[in-house]
């Protein structure tokens, strides 16, 4: 205290000094419109730099929440998409036509775990029962198929993955149509096997396999991966190794795809087995 | 004592008015615009307390400010001017020290003294003040030629009205 007011004492013209000092220019800054504009643009762009690189840097923090919402919006354009041109080749139909169906449902959601180093892989979804989930429902990952729900409760659901032995999935080639069964083999996650495509037909390295919406799970034409490697496999048909276009190992941002005419279809078909 | 406040007090309203109603209104060439108010500062009593000089500075600055309507501008530069006097008379000082007058005066200290003196405290208060003025860097040189023609007109004028003084 006593070292303070011998301070004080001493430098006393000094913080006089700092003190009238500060008064006018704090008189000038505020009182006189063109100074007060010029302190403002100085100050303004030193912190707008500043500020432009937090901004990026928190940008770049919230691309989760950015790249959720786009996902959502998707799910939701590709829905009303579906619902206005329920197929192509009907170009002409009446708003209230109620021959006119919506065929599929699209719903974002997110993996919350998942695996693809077991025999049978499964992932979990963010969605459940309440959000409008129910088993045999196709899960996308941008636009390629990723697998089918098996197992729903309140808030999350259960999807088999294509990398799991029991999962069965009619595929064909893009080029010519010619389908067949696709299975995983257990050994390679960026590899799955389609069998069952006669020798007769001609392709090549690279050819795209795709779904054939005959299963009623996935819609037709949602792709499934790459022709990698082909050879005759004993008999009449060829074993084919597609190279899978999903990184399942990031997998994360899924569409799930409802099949609203499903019972209608599988039903029918029941009558006649 | 009364006696010299009083005085004191009459410098600085001749002053104030003469650069309010004379020098304000002087302008050669947007180069030259003498503040010869300063004087005031400079014939204050050697004696005054630092703090005392600092306020009365500010006040005279304030007033200028106010009747010239640039808020701040004349307070901070004759402030800053009222904080280099003491250091300024310290490194001037002459070898018998300031004994002879209580006063600065051109007359018992000499004229080269008071000139250096005059020239010191006014070039720092002028450079002070366009400095704030202009507020900007990019016209530096045009502003230090301001600033030295300024400091020579208001030079002269305070001579002059040095010699006016004693005269009278």
């Amino acid at each position: 205290m006593r070292n303070l007011l011998n301070f004080l004492a001493k430098y006393n013209h000094l913080i006089v000094f700092i003190i009238l000092e500060g008064i006018a220019l704090y008189m000038l800054g505020t009182a006189n419109n063109y100074h007060n504009t010029r302190i403002v643009r100085g100050i303004r762009s030193v912190t707008s730099n500043f500020e432009k690189r937090v901004n990026n840097t928190r940008s770049y923090f919230q691309l989760r929440t950015i790249s959720q919402s786009l996902s959502r919006e998707n799910a939701s354009l590709r829905s009303t998409i579906d619902r206005i041109s329920p197929n192509a080749e009907q170009l002409f139909f009446s708003v209230t036509d109620t021959i006119r169906h919506q065929h599929y449902t699209y719903t974002s959601a997110e993996v919350v775990s998942n695996s693809v180093n077991r025999q049978k892989n499964f992932f979990t979804i963010n969605k459940g029962k309440l959000q409008g989930m129910s088993t045999d429902m196709a899960v996308i990952s941008d636009g390629c198929a990723a697998g089918v729900i098996v197992g729903c409760s309140n808030n999350y659901s259960v999807a088999m993955s294509l990398l799991n032995i029991d999962f069965k999935l009619s595929a064909r080639i893009k080029s010519n149509g010619y389908f067949g069964s696709l299975s995983w083999d257990g050994k390679d996650y960026r590899t799955v096997i389609l069998n069952e495509i006669p020798q007769h037909v001609t392709f090549g390295i690279g050819d795209t396999i795709e779904t054939t919406g005959y299963s009623a799970i996935f819609p037709e034409g949602i792709t499934i991966g790459t022709v990698k490697h082909f050879e005759k496999s004993g008999g009449d048909f060829y074993k084919i190794e597609v190279s899978v276009a999903n990184d399942f190992r990031q997998l994360r941002f899924v569409n799930v795809i409802g099949n609203l005419l499903r019972e209608e279809q599988i039903g029918l078909e029941k009558q006649f087995q | 004592m009364i006696n010299r406040i009083l005085r004191i007090g009459l410098i600085f309203i001749l002053l104030i008015l003469l650069q309010v109603l004379l020098f304000n209104n002087i302008q050669f060439s947007g180069y030259v615009n003498p503040y010869i108010y300063i004087m005031f500062i400079l014939l204050l009593p050697f004696e005054i307390p630092a703090w005392l000089l600092l306020i009365i500075s500010f006040l005279t600055g304030f007033t200028i400010d106010v009747i010239s309507g640039t808020p701040g501008m004349h307070s901070a530069a004759t402030v800053v001017a009222g904080f280099v006097r003491p250091i300024v008379l310290r490194v001037i000082s002459p070898r018998e020290g300031y004994e002879l007058s209580p006063n600065p005066s051109m007359f018992i200290y000499g004229f080269r003294w008071f000139l250096i003196y005059a020239s010191i405290i006014v070039f720092i208060h002028h450079t002070t003040l366009f400095y704030l003025e202009v507020f900007r860097l990019a016209d530096f040189f045009r502003t230090i030629l301001r600033v030295i023609l300024s400091t020579a007109f208001s030079v002269t004028f305070i001579v002059l009205l040095e010699y006016i003084r004693k005269g009278k």
